[in-house]
């Protein structure tokens, strides 16, 4: 069989399954490539289920120590890390049964749904940040929202490769206020097209250019959101009166009923009245 | 501030206004002291049944009928008392009743705030 | 070259278990060093000493030959470099060897004259040309493996598939396609291919094996192949 130079090269590529032997799992199959390694479906022969093995190009294991003592429901959990015959650092973490981020928001999802996934994001991000942990590469493909609805954060603290320049801060430190742009550009790609001011001057303020303009950390990215949830005024965002006459009504909106309701029978009363 | 004392505060306001309000009433602007007196302790007596309501019932829908119907019952025994201006009286104190309940619902501490 | 083996790839010995017996290697560990490696050699020869196809074919098998004779294999230390350096290396000092013998000849005799020449045909050095041709026939051999694995064990739907797929020389196929064309579903064209590449995988891994020197040779020669 003679195998041309493109053929060859393909086969190489398909068939760069990692030796794993030695170890207790079985690869299925490619499921990505991401930061500083592959990412495979395997099957744990010992535990009888599936589990995602990413398996670093180096012999560092890298992101696994970083978050293997980070317990939250929107970390993914660590199961296990060891090192392949050839080598090379590998971790079982679980494997998240859901979509990406950028594919879920193709099933159009409400405005709650939305905000929901990105307090969710948020969340995760205050937890590890205030263990110290910065996740550096954030962006709607290394998010997942299961099946349950549940959210991931994967991928952490692995340097953003020259690639994901749209959620990169532009000033070169990466620290929380950085982590915080990320979140304002998620944020943004969340509501493309028409997303309502308040939302839009918040993801504003995340992506400030001067970091120092920025949310200072997540939680208070976090505070601002659930503000708008609530209806209240948003710190981002100094609001033309009519939009706040506008808001203060929604809210109020009972009240302003009944104190209409009041006045309409006394006017009605006193017409009534009036022979 | 527990939510009786809300009722009270609020009802002792909103009565006081209720009452304020008969001055349009040309007949009854030499009695505005005994209308307003009796009208803010109308208002106290529905914030503190409303309050103590709300200190047991998390309910907005509630918290509103019931005002409304305390106020009315109390604008009742008002207008009975002078046989005259039911409608005048009653209608207003429904609904003041109303907001009374309203407010004794959205603000102060519920009872289980404090454990 | 590479005789079809139909049974599920056996472990081969490697080289240095092969040779644990005594200072010469088995024929069957230096045929399945020929079978990898003579093409590699050859068009080795051919660009590195301009040779022409007979000329570059003549030394090739007398390499092998020689290399039989010599206990080539013998003095491999595999903590030097691996297995295939070792072998290019020994090519290059056996073909430079006979180049000066020929011209030792030549230039006691009569008129000097440079063999027919053609233009190396590549824009890679020799080194990169003879480790190319070894990937290629390494896999050559795999699939012949696989093939002839897929043919004794009812798998033939399976290696027809991969063949359309992975073995496509332009435009690959939809899975889609594939699925029609075979009466299959989608889902099991995705299947059949995991499965082949696995299975190629192995064998490739087994060919490997079995010219290097032991574990650390062939992990070494394993992450060189796959990234």
């Amino acid at each position: 069989m003679d195998l041309n130079d493109a053929v060859l090269d393909h086969l190489r590529h398909v068939a760069a399954l990692p030796d794993v032997t030695g170890t207790r799992y079985e690869l299925e199959s490619e499921i990505g490539r991401g930061g500083m390694g592959v990412v495979y479906a395997a099957r744990d022969r010992q535990l009888d289920r599936r589990v995602a093995l990413k398996i670093l190009d180096s012999a560092l294991a890298g992101e696994a120590q970083l978050i293997a003592h980070l317990e939250h429901p929107a970390i993914v959990p660590i199961y296990e890390t060891g090192r392949l015959p050839d080598g090379r650092a590998f971790y079982a973490m679980k494997l998240v049964a859901g979509a990406r981020l950028d594919h879920y928001l193709d099933g159009a999802p409400s405005l709650g749904e939305r905000l929901r996934v990105i307090r969710r994001i948020g969340e995760a991000l205050a937890f590890a940040h205030a263990r110290g942990v910065i996740h550096r590469d954030l962006k709607p493909q290394n998010v997942m929202v299961g099946e349950f609805g549940e959210v991931y954060v994967m991928d952490w603290g692995v340097e953003a490769v020259a690639g994901t320049p749209a959620f990169r801060a532009p000033d070169a430190r990466l620290n929380q206020r950085s982590d915080v742009y990320a979140l304002g550009a998620l944020l943004q790609c969340m509501f493309p097209g028409t997303a309502p001011p308040a939302l839009c001057a918040i993801a504003d303020k995340a992506m400030q250019a001067d970091p120092a303009a920025r949310y200072p950390d997540a939680p208070a990215f976090l505070a601002d959101i659930e503000r708008f949830q609530e209806g209240l005024a948003v710190e981002a965002w100094s609001e033309p009166l009519w939009h706040r006459l506008r808001r203060f009504a929604s809210r109020n909106a009972v009240l302003l009923w009944l104190l209409a309701a009041y006045a309409g029978v006394k006017f009605l009363v006193f017409f009534l009245r009036t022979p | 501030m527990n939510k009786i004392l809300v009722g009270l505060i609020w009802g002792l306001i909103l009565g006081a206004i209720d009452g304020a309000t008969a001055g349009f009433y040309p007949e009854t602007r030499n009695l505005m002291a005994g209308i307003m007196v009796g009208s803010s302790i109308k208002g106290m007596l529905v914030g503190l049944l409303s309050g103590w309501f709300a200190r047991k019932v998390r309910s907005t829908k509630w918290g509103i009928a019931l005002g409304a119907a305390f106020g009315l019952l109390f604008a009742f025994l008002v207008a009975a008392m002078q046989h005259a201006h039911y409608l005048e009286i009653m209608m207003p104190g429904f609904i003041t009743g109303a907001i009374i309940g309203f407010l004794t619902q959205r603000l102060g501490e519920p009872e289980s705030a404090r454990l | 070259m590479g005789g079809p083996h139909g049974q599920f790839p056996s472990t081969q010995l490697s080289l240095l278990e092969a040779a644990s017996s005594g200072a010469t290697l088995p024929n069957e560990a230096l045929e399945r060093v020929s079978a990898l490696y003579w093409k590699p050699v050859y068009r080795f020869i051919r660009v590195k000493f301009r040779k022409n196809n007979e000329d570059a074919k003549d030394l090739t098998q007398s390499f092998f030959a020689a290399a039989l004779q010599r206990d080539l294999f013998a003095r491999f230390d595999p903590a030097k470099a691996s297995f295939r350096t070792y072998l290019r290396m020994a090519v290059e000092r056996f073909a430079a060897n006979q180049h000066a013998a020929a011209n030792r000849q030549k230039r006691g005799g009569g008129i000097e004259f440079e063999p027919v020449e053609e233009p190396a045909v590549t824009a890679e050095s020799p080194e990169q040309v003879f480790e190319r041709e070894w990937q290629r026939q390494l896999f050559a051999l795999a699939l012949d493996d696989l093939h002839a694995y897929c043919e004794g064990f009812g798998k033939q739907l399976q290696f027809e598939i991969f063949e359309a797929y992975d073995l496509a020389g332009g435009d690959r196929p939809s899975y889609a396609g594939l699925a029609a064309r075979h009466g299959v579903a989608e889902t099991s064209v995705t299947n059949y291919l995991a499965w082949a590449r696995r299975m190629l995988r192995q064998f490739v891994t087994e060919r490997l094996r079995g010219v290097t020197a032991g574990e650390r040779d062939l992990r070494g020669e394993m992450r060189r192949l796959w990234t």
